[in-house]
């Protein structure tokens, strides 16, 4: 099953826990768990974007950026 | 299900001092799993807390009573698995290979079995004796998740005991388990994980290479796991612990499968899924099957952009059908008949301050201000729709589309912040890992059509449109869409050459939007508007008034005037004349001011507001052409000033503004000869 979220995260669409849930047949939980997992090994990093960029950012205050929640998925296989 | 949430409860009692010969039990657990709470709970002051021995780790042991006699405790450091990845691990697995406990006792979480059983995936590959502490029962009891733990100790092959440790609830029944299995009384016989199936070859191989070279207390099928997933410590070990002839058919079958470490993982997730499938119920309906439901339309890579657009059109429709009569009655008769009183009430004032009051603070900042209930019903549009959860399938079906166009994702997601502020857009581009990809994606993210820009839409599209303005507003959108997406496509094939990059999104449910929240976002961002026009654009109202009379009083023949009518024969192409021209310089500081700089110059009154005095002095090609321009031209000044800050080259930085500068002008010349074509 993590081979399969590996081949489609490989795909290089964007997707949804919940989608990617019932394209392998499982629970949310359990891609959230394999998700963590691949972040833990460093094959997937946290996206974010917000914290980072507002951190330095003269507007913040006033910002108007919708907060989304990513992860960004790295392609290499290799550890 | 009969054992969902049947939990026995523990009152505290005085421990006896330690004996040398105690047996140990060691706390093994993920981070946030309860652990210290049970060990708090069974030590209570009988603790120690120090460093493992050349680690600055936290060390903590203690002693409680197990069964009428001392026992030894050891909280294990949290650790997701044990593979050498942190010291945590190490320290983990070492003492429970070199130290050998008693008893392990995993504590893992009730509400997410999922994630908790990795480690007692690991674990059951140790030779050590596991039990199961299942807690948080409370917590999966609250979502609807009910665990059958007799079958999920009969699925491990262990025993598991339901417990709630922050209310010592389960601990006797726990204690109870150590007890037995100490005493030889229960046996755990763990059904461990097997490796996915096109690497047991593999397995197996490595497995009769390193039989009778085992460092002391490490089980064969453990070490061959930790080689195959790669593990740096074991890996060093062995290398030592081998022959050289043997290391080396070792390492060349490890380097033919450098995927192992994947079919490994592989194999204990569906070990993980198993289990869980088993001994698992969760609820089904409510919430989730409502998020399901609306997320096939909202979340659907078609259905989802024609969505996307109908609610950014009924956004603009509400903007414009509530705010813009509000907003032309406070030019109109706020504005105006402010001007009225402050002209009568400066009659006697000097030029210059009766001037600089009613043209430059009340009808440029005051103009400005007037669109405050436009903004106002725009950011409570827009905070209704990302508290209640619709912002992120947004975000998901623009980030399809892109990639359906062949933008990289990477360069997307810094975009999407663009739609509220171009800055923060452009310091996001800081996780795009290629230079050359950061650059290009730091130059088109000015094409995103900010709040600033769609406040000067909603100000004149309605004065020239009525109606229709909210259609000019959406293809005022789309222009800048099309746009960006072009310079995508462009970075996609120059830079990133095809590659694709994933993106997992994580929606959350929708809900009922909050009215204190969305009251909170609407204010933080209203106020951060006034505090603009308090500032930057009361400055810039004020240069400007200054530079439309000076030298002579007359704004005909103002420096300001000068100014305009020497790039005036550039803004006849697009159809604008110098007041126009000006008015997109002025924007410059903050986009706002090209409204600002438009009421200075052409005032305000009681009879005619500003919008319907712009609406009778130019024709509606100019204004669609104004209306473009402003989308494109060249981004404001914090935006100019991030730029350089991130490029850290003022080439790059002009090379950006010029770019857009030019076609602005480009799209801004096609806008004003195709409208005067089609006769506006």
């Amino acid at each position: 099953m993590l081979q399969k979220l590996i081949s489609t995260l490989r795909s290089g669409d964007s997707h949804e826990i919940r989608s990617l849930a019932a394209r392998l047949e499982t629970t949310p939980e359990m891609v959230e768990a394999m998700l963590e997992h691949l972040q833990h090994i460093g094959l997937i990093k946290p996206f974010n974007i917000c914290k980072d960029a507002c951190t330095a950012c003269p507007l913040a205050g006033g910002c108007q950026a919708p907060l989304v929640p990513h992860l960004l998925i790295h392609t290499s296989t290799s550890k | 299900m009969s054992d969902c949430h049947e939990v026995q409860t523990l009152s505290s009692t005085p421990l006896p001092k330690i004996e040398a010969d105690a047996p140990l039990i060691a706390l093994a657990g993920q981070p946030n799993m309860g652990k210290s709470t049970l060990f708090n709970l069974l030590t209570g002051l009988n603790q120690h807390v120090g460093n493992w021995p050349g680690k600055t780790v936290e060390r903590k042991e203690g002693h409680f009573q197990l069964n009428g006699r001392p026992a030894r405790l050891v909280d294990l450091p949290g650790t997701y698995s044990l593979t050498a990845n942190s010291p945590e691990e190490v320290i983990t697995r070492e003492f429970i290979l070199i130290e050998k406990p008693s008893v392990v006792v995993a504590v893992v979480s009730a509400a997410n079995l999922e994630r908790s059983l990795y480690l007692v995936a690991e674990l059951s590959a140790l030779d050590a004796p596991v039990v199961v502490a299942l807690n948080m029962m409370d917590v999966a009891g609250q979502e609807g998740i009910c665990v059958d733990t007799h079958i999920l100790a009969a699925a491990l092959g262990l025993p598991v005991v339901p417990m709630i440790a922050s209310k010592a609830v389960g601990v006797r029944e726990l204690l109870g388990v150590v007890e037995s299995v100490i005493q030889g009384e229960l046996i755990p016989s763990p059904h461990p994980p097997e490796v996915r199936a096109d690497h047991q070859d593999v397995l197996r191989k490595i497995e009769s290479l390193i039989a009778g070279y085992m460092p002391e207390g490490y089980p064969r099928s453990w070490v061959t796991l930790k080689l195959l997933e790669g593990d740096t410590e074991v890996t060093l070990n062995m290398k030592k612990a081998l022959p050289p002839e043997i290391w080396e058919a070792v390492h060349e079958i490890l380097r033919a499968h450098d995927d192992a470490f994947l079919a490994v993982a592989s194999g204990r997730y569906d070990w993980i899924e198993r289990m869980v499938r088993a001994s698992v119920t969760r609820p089904k309906v409510g919430q989730i099957g409502l998020t399901g439901r609306l997320d096939r339309w909202a979340a659907h890579p078609f259905w989802g952009l024609l969505l996307l657009a109908g609610i950014l059109g009924l956004v603009f429709w509400l903007t414009f059908t509530i705010g813009s009569p509000i907003q032309v009655w406070m030019d109109e008769q706020l504005i105006g008949s402010l001007i009225g009183l402050a002209e009568k009430a400066l009659i006697d004032a000097p030029f210059w301050l009766r001037g600089s009051i009613v043209d430059g603070l009340i009808g440029g900042v005051g103009s400005v201000l007037t669109f405050l209930p436009i903004l106002v019903i725009f950011f409570a549009a827009f905070a209704v729709l990302e508290d209640a959860g619709y912002m992120a399938r947004a975000a998901y079906v623009m980030d399809n589309l892109m990639h359906l166009m062949g933008l990289h994702g990477k360069s997307f997601l810094p975009l999407f912040l663009g739609f509220g502020c171009n800055v923060p857009a452009i310091m996001g581009t800081r996780v795009i890992d290629s230079w050359p990809a950061r650059l290009l994606t730091i130059l088109i993210a000015p094409l995103v059509p900010c709040t600033a820009r769609m406040a000067v839409v909603a100000f004149i599209a309605p004065a020239f449109f009525g109606h229709n303005a909210t259609w000019v507003s959406w293809g005022l959108i789309l222009l800048s869409l099309v746009a960006l997406l072009f310079s995508g496509i462009l970075l996609n094939l120059v830079i990133f050459k095809g590659q694709r990059s994933a993106f997992i999104m994580e929606m959350p449910l929708y809900h009922i939007p909050n009215i204190r929240t969305i009251g909170l976002l609407v204010w933080q961002r209203s106020l951060a508007f006034i505090r603009k026009a308090g500032t930057i654009i009361l400055v810039m109202s004020l240069l400007v008034w200054v530079l439309s009379r000076l030298p002579d009083g007359n704004m005909d023949t103002s420096y300001l005037a000068r100014i305009g009518l020497f790039i005036e024969p550039v803004g006849r192409w697009m159809g604008l004349d110098w007041r126009l021209m000006v008015a997109l310089i002025a924007s410059f500081p903050a986009k706002e001011n090209a409204i600002a700089t438009l009421g200075v110059l052409f005032g305000s009154s009681p009879e005619s507001g500003l919008a319907g005095t712009l609406a009778s002095s130019f024709s509606t090609a100019s204004a669609l052409s104004f209306l473009v321009v402003t989308m494109l031209f060249i981004p404001c000044m914090a935006t100019v000033a991030v730029t350089k800050q991130e490029t850290n080259s003022w080439g790059w930085t002009l090379l950006g503004v010029g770019l857009m500068l030019l076609l602005s002008m480009a799209a801004g010349t096609a806008t004003y000869h195709l409208a005067l074509l089609i006769g506006l």
